[in-house]
């Protein structure tokens, strides 16, 4: 048998290196254009989703009434110092929501939607500190704020805390800061955790410390169930995009970008939060925002940054509007607070 | 209840403690040096701790315990997590070392205390102020921070820096601290300790020469993770005090997890620990498992249904089956006589452990004495052939008992006492009324000891040769040379004698060793699932995806999806079919050609009821739930959307999955 395994082996590294040999690819040129279909919008796709029936479900059924025979096996690992994820094919997020609703109606809980494009760990910490333990104030920096934490539930042995996440591998979380902080809470004995994960990758996340932290007990709990709240934030390709942009969104199509353009945008962010209380505030002429990127050498002609202005454009990051006088004026068309979040993020990269 | 408090009972604390005394020595040896040193260079102790990174939290604890204990210095632990940069490592630094302080002298020194908290709490205030008065605060925070607790002490102690993982802090600011450290050696002796997971060649790939200069460095090896691990058997697994034992594939599996995927101790005692969990979850009778005394008390308390448990064991079956009918009956019907076996049966388990463990370190003495180790070199794995199946019975058993055969005479006799030792140490423990057959082994152990001792003297020709080869093939050879050509009677003593010997372990093994399987009431005690380990620690995340969007029958046993081999029914969920369309293209998928195949399998499925009419309506509902699928598999990581051409998604995975 191992040397069975090992040609299984060589043909996954074939397979690979087929997979990706040639730069050349042979698929068809036909386009979603010229299907003479119109493009489904969010709300219609609802609609007609909502209309079929979901099929198997029965079967499905069964299945989560398996899983949810597990909870009070759950309720004593929690207890006993262990972290539960759960992971397999299919939407958790009502089978957690019934552990919550069945289980943890008494105890103080709080539910963290990985999947939800804006969640930051300080949104987290945030309503932990605020909510569960009345603290009023703000901290300089998440590991600040964790360390409060900690120190509180180290004094105060009768705090308990559940906390649920659906989707712990979602945008917003699976970056290292964000697990590491992550990691840390959930080794406190009087927070539990219960996560699910579906992402294939996702025990990428997770070196060796990170693991001891977690204290993980791997349940499999396959539902089949769709992902209806959690694809309704995947900004679907064949889906019409609606108008406002998300801040995972605006951070990938930034993170594509050069240092410059990064730098400009990041020019434009800071001077349109600057003047966010100014209600007559137009957005920022093009002379004058030209004036300050040679100021910080970012561009040196008035033609590399109209280039850089148009990019911004069509992925949507700017809108110009033409001022009274006949000049022009850029706004940035995403509103301050994730705006403010964005250069945060930004600042902690950098 | 009841089971929770067992479960925590004994078994954490003693596991802390016997880590702490693992690493007496090496600490003992780092405190030493770290008071010696005296140097115009940064003396380091740099500590060579293995790639077993969780475990390193609990040496690092006691150490700065010692290193506390001892008066020498004040010591700030360092974690790479928390100094990102410089101006974070120098904090965090002030603010250990100043809380060191208010801790060694709650409250001799009021105002130092004061000084001290305001200070933290400037520096906390905000990292502004705090980064302009760095440079104050570290010329003259420190040497004065000093001078005032060291005039006290009369020396001036040390403080020690523990940077608790060396590879994970960004080598700029460990060459900046280095080099700050260095200029204010002389007004702060500053003593650093790295603990480092891989080699100490990491120091000089990490440091330059013009630092590495700046510190003078001793290495210390820390104790590795397998000897780590075997102690940690000895101390669980092979002792009678606890009552909890684990089955032979459960400790294989965790075994296995140690040496092939993490090294670390830590994660070996969580899945212990799962396992009890688990066996005082699952197992209605493990109530029982616990110290002699109380479960007999509890066994008499047993209900009804408990006691429909008991029969229901198949080891108690086996037992039942073995017992004339009379007791048969009673045993099957009466509660009161089933609570007296059962209290008898625990007994007998009782001496049974009792008696393997000793007669396994017996065992264990001979075979890994031998070449090649036909058994294995350490006891863990000695312990598993054991539980596995009677050990007698095996190859390995078999080549190693010729081996002990010819044996010489020094090392048998090594042997025996080392034996005679392990007797005597487990008899003192027992003090039961099985100790009987013990003692009169001992005194035989004894006996073959002196006799042996008088042999050489008795014959002095034949074994004096015997003597001079150590080697066992020679032995061996001599040894036979001198059966066939004659037969000394002397020699004949001695090898009555070794035989004897061997025989009687032999039959010490046949008589202990039997495997836990075949003891009575074993399913007690012993927790043997080992998939349930396997499933929760050391989960595959990918292959239950893989078998669900492949065979979705696993999951859901409706007859429609059963299908054979490598094609898939077309009833199957939506996912599962762009799944296994997907399967079938390269690196690039072309979305409408996806669409279009979608459809052509949906349509097929509903066969030919769809009429013409509803069409249109139904190329809607279908490219609906095409995006579903589609926005599905992207979340699960299997595609993500592509530049390289208009309308095309881009495969994450390879092959067949």
């Amino acid at each position: 048998s191992k040397k069975n395994e090992e040609d299984k082996m060589s043909n996954l590294v074939e397979e690979y290196f087929e997979a990706h040999s040639s730069s050349k690819v042979l698929t068809s040129d036909r386009t979603l254009q010229k299907l003479q279909k119109k493009r489904l919008n969010q709300q219609t796709l609802h609609d007609l989703l909502r209309k079929t029936p979901l099929a198997y479900a029965d079967e499905i059924k069964r299945l989560n009434q398996q899983h949810e025979n597990l909870f009070s096996k759950w309720i004593l690992q929690l207890h006993l110092g262990f972290n539960i994820v759960l992971y397999g094919l299919g939407s958790k997020r009502d089978l957690l929501e019934k552990f919550r609703t069945s289980v943890l109606k008494d105890n103080v809980h709080l539910v963290v939607n990985g999947y939800f494009p804006s969640i930051t760990v300080r949104s987290i910490l945030n309503s932990i500190t605020e909510e569960v333990l009345d603290h009023v104030g703000t901290f300089r920096s998440p590991p600040d704020q964790l360390e409060f934490i900690i120190k509180r539930f180290k004094e105060d042995s009768s705090l308990e805390l559940y906390i649920l996440i659906h989707n712990l591998d979602g945008q917003m979380l699976r970056g290292e800061k964000s697990q590491q902080i992550l990691a840390q809470l959930s080794s406190l004995p009087n927070i539990y955790f219960i996560a699910s994960v579906d992402h294939i990758n996702a025990p990428l996340m997770w070196d060796q410390a990170k693991l001891s932290l977690y204290n993980w007990l791997w349940y499999e709990t396959t539902t089949f169930s769709p992902y209806v709240e959690e694809t309704s934030y995947e900004n679907s390709f064949l889906v019409q995009q609606s108008g406002s942009l998300a801040l995972s969104s605006l951070t990938h199509v930034l993170r594509s970008l050069t240092l410059n353009a990064r730098g400009i945008f990041r020019l434009l962010a800071q001077y349109q939060l600057e003047n966010k209380d100014n209600p007559s505030y137009p957005g920022l002429s093009f002379q004058d925002f030209y004036q300050q990127c040679r100021e910080a050498f970012l561009v040196n002609s008035d033609l590399t940054l109209r280039a850089q202005l148009t990019e911004f454009r069509d992925h949507k990051l700017i809108r110009t509007k033409r001022g009274t006088d006949g000049v022009e004026y850029l706004l940035i068309p995403v509103d301050d607070s994730t705006l403010t979040d964005f250069l945060e993020k930004e600042d902690e990269t950098v | 209840q009841q089971i929770q408090e067992e479960l925590n009972k004994q078994l954490f604390d003693n596991l802390v403690s016997f880590l702490r005394q693992s690493h007496p020595d090496f600490q003992e040896k780092t405190t030493e040096w770290t008071r010696g040193m005296k140097s115009r260079e940064i003396p380091t102790a740099a500590l060579v701790l293995g790639v077993n990174v969780t475990d390193h939290n609990l040496t690092f604890r006691s150490l700065t315990d010692v290193l506390q204990n001892n008066i020498t210095p004040y010591i700030a632990m360092l974690e790479a997590k928390n100094c990102a940069g410089i101006k974070n490592l120098m904090q965090k630094l002030m603010e250990q070392l100043m809380n060191c302080q208010i801790d060694e002298e709650p409250l001799e020194d009021e105002d130092y205390v004061q000084v001290s908290q305001k200070r933290i709490r400037c520096s906390m205030s905000s990292l502004v102020t705090w980064y302009e008065s760095v440079t104050k605060k570290t010329d003259t925070g420190t040497p004065s921070k000093r001078a005032s607790p060291s005039s006290k002490y009369g020396q001036y102690p040390p403080v020690v820096v523990v940077l608790k993982d060396m590879e994970s802090f960004s080598t700029k600011v460990l060459q900046d601290f280095i080099v700050i450290s260095s200029e204010h050696i002389h007004e702060l002796p500053l003593v650093m300790v790295f603990g480092i997971a891989t080699s100490p060649m990491m120091i000089h790939n990490v440091l330059p020469h013009s630092v590495s200069s700046l510190l003078c460095i001793e290495l210390f090896q820390s104790l590795s993770c397998k000897e780590h691990l075997s102690t940690v058997i000895d101390k669980l697994l092979l002792t009678p005090q606890y009552p909890f034992k684990l089955g032979e594939k459960a400790l294989q599996v965790l075994i296995n997890i140690f040496l092939y995927h993490d090294f670390s101790v830590q994660n070996f005692i969580k899945g212990y620990q799962l396992c009890i969990v688990e066996h005082f979850y699952s197992q209605p009778l493990s109530v029982l498992c616990c110290q002699l005394a109380d479960a007999k008390t509890r066994a008499n308390a047993l209900s009804h249904d408990q006691c429909e448990n008991v029969r229901r064991l198949p080891s108690f079956r086996r037992y039942v089956e073995s017992q004339v009918a009379e007791k048969q009956i009673a045993l099957l019907t009466e509660d009161s006589c089933l609570k007296e076996t059962v209290q008898e049966l625990l007994q007998d388990l009782h001496i049974y452990h009792e008696n393997y463990i000793s007669a396994l370190r017996c065992l264990h003495v001979f075979t890994s004495f031998l070449p090649k180790h036909p058994l294995g070199k350490q006891i863990r794995e000695l312990h598993c052939t054991c539980l596995e199946d009677r050990v007698w019975e095996t190859e390995e058993y078999e080549s190693s008992l010729q081996l002990a055969r010819m044996l010489n005479k020094s090392d048998l006799v090594t042997m025996l006492q080392q034996c005679v030792e392990i007797f005597v140490s487990s008899s003192g423990k027992q003090s039961d009324e099985i100790v009987e057959k013990l003692k009169e082994f001992l005194t035989q152990f004894q006996k073959l000891e002196a006799e042996a001792f008088q042999e050489p003297d008795v014959s002095i020709s034949s074994p004096k040769e015997l003597q001079k080869k150590t080697d066992l093939y020679h032995l061996q050879k001599t040894l036979l040379e001198l059966k066939e050509s004659k037969r000394s009677k002397k020699l004949t003593k001695f090898e009555l004698l070794r035989f004897e010997v061997v025989d009687y372990i032999d039959s010490l093994v046949r008589k202990y060793l039997l495997p836990a399987d075949h003891k009575t009431l074993h399913e007690v005690v012993y927790f043997n699932t080992a998939s349930v380990l396997r499933e929760h620690l050391n989960a595959a995340p990918r292959i239950a995806l893989h078998t669900a969007l492949n065979n979705p029958y696993c999951y859901l046993k409706n007859q429609a999806l059963r299908s054979d081999g490598g094609s898939i029914s077309n009833k199957a969920p939506d996912i599962c079919i762009v799944y296994r369309l997907h399967l079938e293209c390269g690196r690039l998928i072309n979305l409408v050609d996806w669409l279009e195949a979608f459809t052509t399998v949906m349509m097929a499925a509903e066969g030919p009821n769809a009429d013409a009419a509803s069409s249109d309506q139904d190329d809607d509902v279908i490219h609906a739930r095409f995006i579903r699928a589609v926005s599905e598999l992207e979340l699960l990581g299997f595609i993500k959307p592509s530049k390289q051409k208009t309308d095309h998604v881009a495969r994450l995975t390879w092959g067949g999955c």
